[in-house]
């Protein structure tokens, strides 16, 4: 290019070129592709989505933080100054609050379409491993932001949420004091949660951000498991996926913007909604209705369904192995399933990630007292199991069928493991942990006799 | 020449588009830009009304012969001139030190930059551009109120 016909972003482009070599990043950029046909786009764009909610949350945050003051009479006094007195304060708030449901529910759809693609398999068993950290630390995020604004809603949520932790054998105590900064929860409590929401977790988050990109930089976007073309060229990163990330950024800007002024304060459903309510009252009693957000609902819903004591120990503590156990072996998946390892079919997983899908939804669904209530008023157990279970069969049977027939599955052990669980407990009644337990034992024998000769035909 | 027709368009009608994709960029952009600098403006404490001394401020009068008294986002200083209480307000007008008062050569010393007012708040020496703005003192037994005077 000569130098007189050349435009201003070409020249200074010229410019720094001479000076950082940027052309090569540039060539480098365009190398890089994205793997095209063996299954939709779609699903490679929720890391970035994720990525963009994030960044929405630090700016956001940033500009709570010019306005939030810590402390016992000013936390909550200053939420309320921001969003009845500050201009456009309430739309800040409402676009922090938003923005972490979206960014979790754009992380939990991203692992499990990474899940369903196996696209953990080797070499990606870190990215994942990665990846799940920051699942954890997300989870962190929320539980220490709920207890910032100091309501009454926030101090029992969180009372609860560290109360569990008392149950890790040898140093609960201890980690239940470093967490609340002594043996309840106090305004000690909210500097630590404070520190670890604005400054630790962001500065964690930060980092194993960098280490995930960077082995997506070094090893690529995962393949599909059967490429369909195996010889078509992929999407050039750049520009061309580039251009459709920010696409597809700008259309989640456009569902937050929409959400931020439709439902400012959420869609006031339990374990979604951020009304300020009233302020933190060590003193009084809890109320009923107490719930954390909807990520923790499963747990929340397992914490009420262990009965005081299970085989010679305590039942949250119980639950707390049990929550220990199911994380622990999702984090490991890449390094459990051999299959997709060798690089062939790998259904047991995929089932997996269906049984992992009911097991959830059917707790979340339980939590949020989905079915009839009592006379006085209050949930009733029985009514919600039914209704519950109802809604999980019907949703679970559709994707079955569409399973069966869109991708040809015939491996369902798990899934209809976990559906077992979800009838016995919901419709015959049978008490969940004994419903689960058959389910188990179901599983386990289904999968012995049964695993490997329903896997013939499987694709993925 | 008929043939030059669509490349003597299209040259346009892309200017035109990307006219258009430059407005609605900067649009948005505006938009975004707007709420956000709205929100870091501070709001402006309008606590303009008289302001009484607390008793600890009016004992520190009588001890050090002046106070530091604040209304709303303002600091007024409070002094004693031979049993008559004076005020201007606190903040020097060159580079928004808080003043003092010197009793022993009667006058308001800025000591950031060795500014100096006489005792109505006019500029002796020194570098500040102008004088300190002048409250009125009122002592109703033990109690002082304060207020400025509307320019």
């Amino acid at each position: 290019m000569s130098t007189a016909n050349a435009t201003v972003p070409e020249r200074l482009f010229g410019w720094l070129d001479e000076r950082f070599g940027v052309q090569k990043l540039v060539d480098w950029a365009k190398h890089k592709e994205v793997p095209v046909g063996g299954h939709s786009m779609f699903w490679y764009y929720l890391g970035g989505t994720t990525l963009f909610f994030f960044t929405m949350q630090i700016v956001s945050g940033a500009l709570l933080l010019m306005y939030y003051q810590a402390g016992e009479t000013t936390s909550y006094e200053s939420i309320r100054y921001i969003t009845t007195k500050v201009p456009f304060g309430w739309l800040v708030r409402s676009i922090h609050c938003w923005g972490a449901h979206l960014m979790t529910v754009s992380l939990v759809v991203h692992m499990f379409s990474t899940m369903f693609l196996k696209a953990y398999r080797r070499p990606r068993e870190l990215t994942w491993v990665v990846g799940f950290c920051l699942f954890g630390v997300v989870l962190g995020f929320g539980f220490s932001g709920y207890l910032l604004p100091w309501n009454e809603l926030a101090f029992f949520a969180t009372s609860v949420g560290t109360d569990s932790v008392k149950s890790v054998p040898f140093v609960g105590e201890w980690m239940l004091e470093v967490m609340r900064g002594g043996p309840d929860v106090t305004i000690n409590t909210l500097y630590r949660f404070f520190a670890l929401h604005v400054v630790i977790l962001p500065l964690v988050t930060v980092g194993l951000i960098g280490v995930h990109l960077a082995f997506i930089q070094v090893q690529g976007m995962a393949p599909a498991m059967k490429q369909q073309t195996p010889d078509r060229p992929g999407l050039k990163f750049f520009p061309d996926f580039m251009m459709r990330d920010a696409l597809i950024w700008l259309c989640c800007m456009i569902v937050l913007a929409v959400l931020v002024f439709q439902l400012p304060y959420g869609p006031g459903v339990p374990g979604i909604d951020w009304e300020l309510g009233k302020k933190a009252n060590p003193l009084a009693p809890a109320y009923p209705g107490i719930k954390p957000e909807w990520y923790f609902l499963w747990i929340y819903q397992l914490l009420k369904e262990f009965p005081p004591h299970l085989f010679g120990m305590e039942g949250p503590q119980a639950a707390l192995i049990l929550v220990n156990v199911l994380m622990g072996t999702w984090a490991l998946v890449p390094f459990l399933d051999r299959k997709s390892r060798a690089g062939k079919p790998s259904p047991m997983f995929t089932d997996l990630a269906v049984a992992a899908l009911i097991f959830l939804s059917y707790l979340t669904l339980k939590a949020w007292d989905i079915g009839g209530h009592l006379p006085a008023g209050e949930p009733d157990p029985k009514a919600t199991a039914w209704v519950c279970s109802l809604i999980v069969l019907g949703v679970s049977a559709s994707i079955t069928i569409m399973r069966m027939i869109a991708y040809k599955a015939r491996w369902f052990i798990l899934s209809m493991a976990a559906l077992l669980q979800v009838v016995l407990n919901g419709l015959a009644g049978l008490d969940y942990l004994i419903a689960g337990a058959i389910a188990l034992a179901v599983a386990v024998v289904g999968v012995l006799a049964l695993g490997d000769r329903l896997e013939r035909g499987e694709a993925i | 020449m008929s043939e030059t027709d669509g490349p003597l368009i299209a040259p346009n009608r892309r200017g035109f588009l990307n006219v258009l994709l430059g407005v609605s960029l900067v649009g948005w952009g505006a938009s975004i830009l707007y709420p956000v600098l709205r929100y870091l403006r501070p709001l402006s404490e309008t606590a303009t009304g008289p302001l009484k001394l607390t008793p600890e401020e009016v004992a520190k009068i009588e001890k050090e012969h002046f106070v530091i008294a604040r209304s709303g986002t303002r600091k007024a200083i409070v002094f004693d001139v031979n049993g008559e209480l004076r005020a201007l307000d606190a903040k020097c007008t060159h580079e928004g030190c808080t003043v003092q008062y010197v009793p022993g050569d009667s006058l308001i010393l800025c000591a950031c930059h060795n500014g100096k007012y006489d005792l109505d708040g006019r500029v002796l020496s020194g570098p500040p551009p102008r004088p300190l703005a002048t409250w009125v003192a009122t002592r109703d037994g033990d109690a002082v109120t304060i207020t400025r005077e509307t320019v």
